[in-house]
């Protein structure tokens, strides 16, 4: 050990007096390109990330959102789904626009699984989101309208989600079935019950309360244009291809 | 026949399904979303099937790639081959999977084809050459054979392993007509066993379970409303219908540890109405042991000993293992979850959870992580540690809402009062949490009525009625040695006339119906879990999982003290992290 560390002494030794051999110029110039290929590295990586490009996916399970994922990448849903029991994550160029000449920029979708024991792979991925679209079954609707509120709800009230501002979009799926609801019906059915949540969320005692945020405006029924996340409510159908809607929304948020 | 093979991703994509490639016809209901809601998101992945309506269901998971392959196949039919022709699909599709396609109909159809015709002739010469086996057992049986209750059970019938396994009692007169000229002695032994199930079946023996009746609620669960006992004591049976030894089942045998109570304790869960599904399933887990008693099943002998030879992991240096885990490209084995796996479920039972769910618990982990890829720098007990984690999680999180001020306003909405009954067992705090959860109603401004049905134990009545005074709202009570249905239903009728909101019902400890309790004709399963006595246990919080894993509710409140205010909510985040401490 002690030959190891004499070694070493003599090695700074020698490197000190080759560096006050040389002129003092070059070292300085030496030490200011470092610095300056130091600083273009920071600057390009906070230029780079300001912009996220995350869009996630969520909604209740069975809504649509692994169709929806898959129309968006490749055109088509392929054979079908089944409950999800991951999330779907990937970068790419929207299938509609693939054929447009010129740089594209790629998007990243995240599609959540819907399932009420995967909710914390939501909490996950919503710091980095740009923007969140949120699937619902326009078709069968009413019987699950309190659940998809109270997942809503939840959503809205997350700081993360609030503090940023992150748009939300509300896309009515399979619309394309006969017994579907309009998109004005559902906003409706959903403001409706964000406010009885809201409610009764706010009568519990401090101790219980998990939602970081509150909703609204207190004594007035609840609006999404009272938001402080933009709100937007649009319809369209996954298995026909119809997902014009998800399309402006997301190049409105992920600049091309 | 087999119905369907379906092959997804775990992000839900399908990506081949037999019956779009070949044509057949689709199925009813969706057997598919059933099973991974109700068992692989439960964590019972390491079951060996799962059933719904008529269709069977049996899994496999390619960890690696991250996918699954599910056979489904009328539940009447026992097809031997299933678990061969899983394991055949999954070798072969992950050598033409690739994460860019999404349409494999052109090449696997025709593999497909062909391992189903091979995996259904192995069935066949292996079935061959058990009837020619079991053409041997003994006249004792044939008396006991002939047992009329034993219609229930013709699965004990290991000679006939007909694919239709409808009870045929004639089956087993004429195996026992060809048995009675060898007198093997060893045979003896075999049959003897043989009888065993029948009669635990029809006696509805001693439940080991405990005072918890576990399968029985999982029966109850499915639906299930006959009160058959019988399917749920399997310790009586400590058989097998057949000496049966495919390689796979082979392959089982020698993978797990030699443990016959752990054994015993897995026939408890799926617990099915239907025999047939349980003496399956015992029948592969006990093939090995009989196996090893008898020498004069030379042929099977033979396999197992060639499975054995196998046996003995490679033991590899102890270098080359940690080269590879710097690599990154171990892939994780059976023999290496092990030793990771057991530390992780002694310490789950040092935490009071029931040695049967971290048993589970540990086989799913075990399903989920087998043949996946570590990442590099990462050890096996880290990796086993962050999915077990995951996984508790992921059963302590609630499936629903738990929001119990918003169903009592739908109630309210709907001019019924929202009715809560307490079940437990004696002393476990019930009519203390009762008067808690009152308390909470009432500071949320809901009018609140007790109903006093514990009408057996003395005291009970007057501690309600205490409770009341203190709280000042209504109580109905009959008194005592009254038929707590009748007073509930009388305490409804008066709550809805009274305009209250909710009904709180006190129950005696001891086992009164829970049929008889409810007004509503449909038999309620477990709504909600309060756990009692938080306080009082440290960090042994296990007892809220093995309640949460075995009911599939949620745990709604925890009680933590004596007064009034020590009610809280569940703090999932942190038992986690108390159980894995």
């Amino acid at each position: 050990m002690d030959e190891w560390i004499r070694q070493a002494e003599v090695w700074v030794g020698q490197a000190e007096s080759w560096i006050r051999q040389q002129p003092p110029e070059q070292i300085y110039i030496a030490a200011a390109v470092i610095a300056l290929t130091i600083l273009v590295f920071i600057a390009a990586s906070c230029l780079k990330s300001s912009k996220s490009n995350t869009i996630v996916l969520s909604g209740l399970s069975g809504s649509g959102k692994t169709t929806l994922f898959h129309q968006l990448r490749d055109g088509s849903s392929h054979q079908g789904t089944v409950t999800s029991m991951e999330e779907n994550n990937d970068t790419f160029v929207l299938n509609s626009e693939k054929e447009r000449n010129g740089k594209v920029r790629p998007v990243h979708i995240v599609d959540v699984p819907g399932h009420a024991r995967l909710k914390p792979k939501l909490d996950e991925v919503l710091p980095k989101a740009a923007g969140l679209v949120f699937v619902v079954d326009a078709q069968d609707f009413l019987s699950s309208m309190q659940d998809a509120a109270e997942y809503l709800y939840d959503t809205l009230t997350k700081a993360s989600v609030v503090k940023k501002k992150v748009p939300v979009l509300i896309f009515c799926n399979k619309t394309d079935k006969v017994t579907a609801h309009s998109k004005e019906f559902i906003k409706k059915q959903l403001e409706k019950e964000i406010n009885k949540l809201r409610e009764s969320r706010n009568a519990i005692s401090s101790a219980d309360i998990s939602d970081e945020v509150k909703l609204g405006v207190p004594g007035e029924a609840f609006k999404f244009s009272q938001c402080q996340n933009k709100v937007t409510v649009a319809e369209g159908a996954c298995l026909t291809g119809n997902v014009s809607a998800v399309e402006k929304f997301i190049r409105e948020y992920v600049k091309a | 026949m087999l119905e369907e093979l379906l092959i997804f991703t775990r992000g839900g994509l399908i990506l081949w399904s037999s019956c779009r490639a070949l044509g057949a016809a689709a199925l009813k209901g969706s057997p598919i979303d059933a099973l991974i809601r109700s068992c692989l998101l439960e964590e019972r992945s390491g079951d060996a099937s799962f059933s719904q309506d008529n269709y069977a269901l049996k899994w496999t998971f390619h960890n690696d790639l991250g996918l699954v392959f599910v056979a489904v196949y009328q539940k009447i039919l026992h097809l031997l081959y299933v678990d061969d022709l899983l394991a055949a699909v999954r070798r072969e599709f992950a050598q033409i999977y690739d994460p860019k396609r999404t349409a494999y109909d052109q090449d696997f159809t025709d593999i497909f084809r062909q391992l189903h015709l091979e995996a259904e002739a192995r069935a066949e010469e292996m079935k061959k050459s058990k009837q020619a086996l079991s053409s041997r057992p003994l006249p004792p049986a044939a008396s006991h054979k002939t047992d009329p209750k034993a219609s229930g059970d013709s699965r004990p019938n290991a000679a006939k392993k007909k694919k239709k396994g409808k009870d045929d009692s004639d089956d087993a007169d004429y195996t026992a007509k060809e048995a009675l000229p060898n007198g093997n002695g060893t045979f003896k032994a075999q049959d003897r066993v043989l009888v065993l199930p029948k009669q635990g079946k029809e006696n509805g023996g001693p439940n080991d379970n405990g005072a918890f009746d576990v399968s029985k609620l999982q029966r109850l669960r499915k639906n299930d409303r006959k009160n058959n006992t019988g399917a749920a004591d399997n310790g009586a049976k400590k058989l097998t219908t057949k000496p049966s030894e495919t390689k796979k089942k082979g392959k089982q045998d020698r993978v797990w540890d030699d443990k016959p109570s752990n054994k015993k304790l897995d026939f408890t869960d799926p617990a099915d109405e239907r025999g047939d599904e349980v003496t399956d399933h015992m029948a592969v887990n006990q093939g090995e042991s009989m196996m090893d008693k008898d020498d004069n099943l030379s042929s099977d002998s033979e396999e197992d000993e060639q499975e054995v030879e196998d046996g003995p992991p490679k033991k590899k240096g102890w270098f080359s293992s940690m080269f590879q885990s710097i690599a990154g490209n171990n892939v994780l084995d059976k023999s290496d979850l092990q030793p990771a796996l057991k530390a992780l479920k002694d310490r789950l039972m040092t935490k009071n959870v029931a040695e049967e769910i971290a048993e589970k618990l540990c086989e799913s982990v075990a399903a989920s992580l087998e043949g996946k890829k570590l990442g590099s720098f990462t050890r096996i007990s880290s990796t086993v540690q962050t999915a077990m984690e995951e996984a508790l999680l992921r059963i302590l999180t609630p499936r629903r809402s738990i929001d119990i001020l918003r169903d009592v306003n739908a109630a309210k909405e709907r001019g019924r009062p929202y009715v809560i009954v307490f079940v437990g067992v004696n002393g476990v705090g019930k009519s203390t949490n009762l008067a808690k959860v009152a308390y909470w109603l009432l500071q949320h401004n809901l009018s609140v009525t007790l109903a006093a049905c514990d009408t057996f134990r003395s005291g009970a009545v007057e501690q309600l009625r205490t409770h009341a005074r203190r709280l000042q709202i209504p109580i109905f009570e009959k008194g005592y040695e009254k038929d707590p249905a009748v007073v509930a239903r009388e305490a409804i009728q008066e709550a809805s006339r009274n305009k209250s909101d909710v009904v709180l019902v006190d129950t005696a400890g001891r086992m009164q119906k829970l049929a008889d309790l409810s007004a509503v004709p449909t038999a309620r399963l477990i709504d909600g879990i309060l756990l009692t006595k938080f306080d009082t246990i440290d960090d042994k919080v296990g007892a809220a999982l093995s309640m949460v894993y075995i009911s599939g509710a949620p745990v709604m409140f925890v009680g933590c003290g004596q007064s009034y205010t020590d009610l809280k909510k569940l703090n999932v985040k942190s038992i986690v992290k108390t159980l894995l401490k």
